[in-house]
């Protein structure tokens, strides 16, 4: 039983983490470091889940986990592409034209 | 005995994870923010998603090397991708000593 309290713990600690990264969404002052913040909160949540899952010994919470990892990598991919270049779905056209600097 | 070592772990990952955090709030532009998201982080988590995996079944060990393993892919990915996109956005380098190596003549 001490063992599960360290878990939830762990999940308290991680909620005041989550709303610290939440809270550093609103104080960006770009859209590539609200990006940034975004990412980390959603990683912090996944840590959420983990440790919740560890504690109520259930697997469960790791399925929803999964699935925001690849829901985060998927948007993050597209949400930083359409602010470089406001193409998020396309090769760019034309020889050399979309190389990096 | 495997408890305890979840028990250490866990400890360790919260650290980890909270240096991340820090990370995001403290560090002065996007290109050194990138630097806590994208390994403190993930780094934190996956200690965290290990200690679950010491305490649960096979199911559980399943689903942890799973996201570990995914994680471990896209993380790099998305950090290149927002490094990118900041860096045709010309965000300012704020970072002392920070070198812009962009010819000056566009």
């Amino acid at each position: 039983m001490r063992h599960q309290a360290v878990f939830f713990a762990g999940v308290l600690w991680l909620a005041v983490l989550l709303a610290v990264a939440v809270l550093s969404i609103g104080r960006a002052r770009s859209t590539a470091e609200r990006l940034v913040a975004l990412d980390v909160a959603v990683i912090v949540l996944m840590g959420l889940l983990g440790l919740s899952a560890g504690g109520a010994r259930r697997s469960y919470p790791l399925d929803a986990a999964l699935a925001l990892a690849l829901l985060s990598f998927v948007s993050t991919l597209a949400a930083a592409r359409y602010v470089g270049d406001r193409r998020p779905f396309e090769q760019p056209e034309g020889p050399g034209k979309g190389e990096a600097g | 005995m495997t408890a305890w070592i979840a028990d250490v772990l866990i400890v360790l990952g919260l650290v980890v994870m909270t240096l991340g955090v820090y990370g995001i709030v403290r560090f002065p532009d996007v290109y050194t923010r990138l630097h806590a998201s994208s390994k403190a982080a993930f780094l934190g988590v996956s200690i965290l998603l290990v200690a679950t995996a010491l305490g649960g079944g096979p199911s559980v060990l399943a689903r942890v090397v799973l996201i570990v393993g995914l994680l471990a892919i896209t993380t790099p990915v998305a950090a290149h991708a927002i490094a990118q996109a900041a860096y045709h956005q010309r965000e300012p380098m704020r970072a002392p000593g920070a070198v812009d190596e962009r010819p000056t003549k566009s």
